[in-house]
C-alpha cells in the first residue's frame, strides 16, 4: 500500500509454522489478498433476487486499523491493517471472507492465522447481556456469538465436503459456552434449494442451520477477550486437515492442541460439477444478539505438504 | 501500484423512509467514490455522505447531498474523509415513496 513499509517476509513468517510448500501468506497491509465476500448462486440473468435469502448478505470484508472510540487506532500484530469481517447488528447475521484456490495434489493442508474477535462497543446505552460489568468482566464478553473456520473442497468425480471448526462463545440465548464445535451435516447448497430440499430465512446459520446438527469437541476454552470491547489481543490458530483422507487432523489454539482425528467430515451424498480440485477456505463471524460482531485477521498463512 | 477495493454495501435494499448503510472502514484510502444504482424510484431520493472517527458517531461529510429524481446511477467522489464512511438514503414524496438501491463504495490509495 502506498507509503507503507512492509516488514521483511522472514520476520512475518517466523511467527508461523508452515508445511513444506506455502500457497499463500496474506498480510493485510496490502489489499485483501483474495479474501472476498461469499454470496449464494444466481441465475443466468444476474438476478440477485434468485440468491438464497440466507446467503445474500454476508457483507464485504474491510481493511481495518482496529480503531476504537476510546483509544483511537489500536493497530495489529504485524502492522497497520487487519482484515475485518463485520456482521450487521441483527441476531443471527453472519459475515464471511472466503479465499478460492484449487489443489495441485492431495495430502496435509494447514491454515494458520493470528486473529482477534469482538462485539461492537456500546456507547451511551446498554444491551442485555448474561455478564455484568464488575470492573473486570464486561457485558461485551457475552455479546459475541461465534466464529468459524471452514473449507469447501471438491475432487475425485465431484465428491464435495467441508471441514469445519467453530468457536461458539455464546449460545443463541447469549449464555457463555466457549466450546469448539463441528457440524454433522454438510452445508445446504443453492442446488439443494433449487431441488426443494430447504428454503432458509435471512440470518439462518448457513454452515448448518439446525443447532441440533452441531456437536462439541475438546474441553471448554476461555480465550483472551481482555475485559472491554476496545482491547484486542491476537490469538494464534493452526488447523491441519488431510485432503487425501478427507479428514480433520489437529487444531491448535495458542497452547491448547486438540486431536481432531475423530471429528467427522460430512460428505455430500450427491456429486457436484464445475468444482474439480476446489480448495476454498472461509472465515465467518455470527452474532447471536442485535449487535455487530467483528472478526479481525492480522494475517493468514496456508501451506501444504505436496 | 495503487491499491483499490470495491465493496457492495447494499444489493437490492428497499428504502421506504430512510436507510444508513453499514459502517465501512477505508482508513488506507486517499479517495473514495460511491456508486448508487437506483433500480426503482417512487418520489425523490436524497443521498448524504456521512463520516465517523469510530464507526459509532456520525456527521455529514464535506460533500453536497446528491438528489435523484429518476432511476439510473448516481456517483460522487469523497476525499479527506478520515476512516469510516456511509451514505444516508432518504426517500420522500406524496404517495408511498420508495427506492430500490444497489450501493457500491470504491476506495483507492
Amino acid at each position: 500500500m502506498k507509503g507503507l513499509r512492509m516488514e521483511p517476509a522472514s520476520v512475518g513468517l517466523s511467527k508461523y509454522d508452515p508445511l513444506g510448500r506455502i500457497l499463500c501468506f496474506d498480510r493485510f497491509d496490502s489489499t485483501t489478498h483474495g479474501w472476498t465476500e461469499l454470496i449464494g448462486n444466481y441465475n443466468g440473468r444476474g438476478d440477485l433476487g434468485t440468491v438464497d435469502d440466507h446467503m445474500r448478505d454476508f457483507r464485504p470484508p474491510q481493511l481495518s486499523s482496529c480503531s476504537f472510540f476510546d483509544v483511537g487506532t489500536h493497530g495489529t500484530l504485524s502492522g497497520n491493517y487487519a482484515l475485518k469481517l463485520a456482521t450487521r447488528p441483527y441476531r443471527g447475521h453472519t459475515a464471511t471472507g472466503i479465499r478460492r484456490l484449487t489443489m495441485a495434489g492431495r495430502g496435509r493442508v494447514r491454515i494458520e492465522t493470528y486473529f482477534a474477535f469482538k462485539a461492537e462497543a456500546t456507547l451511551g446505552h446498554d444491551l442485555p447481556a448474561s455478564v455484568a460489568w464488575d470492573g473486570n468482566r464486561h457485558p461485551s464478553e457475552a455479546q459475541f456469538g461465534a466464529f468459524t473456520v471452514a473449507t469447501d473442497i471438491c475432487a475425485d468425480n465431484g465428491t464435495r465436503y467441508h471441514n469445519v471448526i467453530r468457536y461458539q462463545n455464546t449460545n443463541l440465548a447469549g449464555e457463555m459456552t466457549q466450546r469448539w464445535m463441528y457440524p454433522i451435516v454438510p452445508e445446504p447448497t443453492p442446488r439443494d434449494h433449487q431441488e426443494g430440499r430447504f428454503a432458509l430465512p435471512y440470518a439462518a446459520d448457513f454452515t448448518a442451520p439446525d443447532p441440533d446438527d452441531w456437536r462439541t469437541f475438546d474441553e471448554p476454552l476461555e480465550l483472551c477477550v481482555n475485559e472491554v470491547p476496545t482491547k484486542i489481543n491476537w490469538h494464534y490458530l493452526r488447523w491441519d486437515i488431510d485432503t487425501a483422507t478427507r479428514s480433520n487432523v489437529e487444531l491448535r489454539l495458542n497452547d491448547r492442541v486438540m486431536d481432531m482425528s475423530d471429528v467427522p467430515v460430512p460428505i455430500y451424498p450427491d456429486r457436484y460439477g464445475t468444482l474439480d480440485n476446489l480448495l476454498n477456505f472461509y472465515f465467518s463471524v455470527r452474532t447471536h444478539a442485535d449487535i455487530r460482531n467483528f472478526l479481525f485477521l492480522d494475517s493468514v498463512l496456508i501451506s501444504v505438504d505436496w | 501500484m495503487r491499491s483499490t477495493m470495491t465493496a457492495v454495501l447494499e444489493r437490492a435494499a428497499l428504502v421506504n423512509d430512510e436507510l444508513a448503510t453499514e459502517p465501512y472502514e477505508l482508513p488506507w484510502a486517499h479517495e473514495a467514490r460511491f456508486f448508487v444504482q437506483v433500480h426503482e424510484l417512487t418520489g425523490g431520493l436524497e443521498l448524504t455522505t456521512e463520516i465517523s472517527p469510530d464507526g459509532l458517531t456520525w456527521c455529514p461529510a464535506d460533500v453536497p447531498a446528491v438528489r435523484v429524481e429518476t432511476p439510473g446511477m448516481a456517483s460522487w467522489l469523497v476525499t479527506g474523509f478520515g476512516q469510516w464512511l456511509r451514505v444516508r438514503c432518504r426517500v420522500s414524496g406524496d404517495t408511498a415513496p420508495a427506492a430500490r438501491l444497489r450501493i457500491y463504495l470504491v476506495g483507492k490509495s
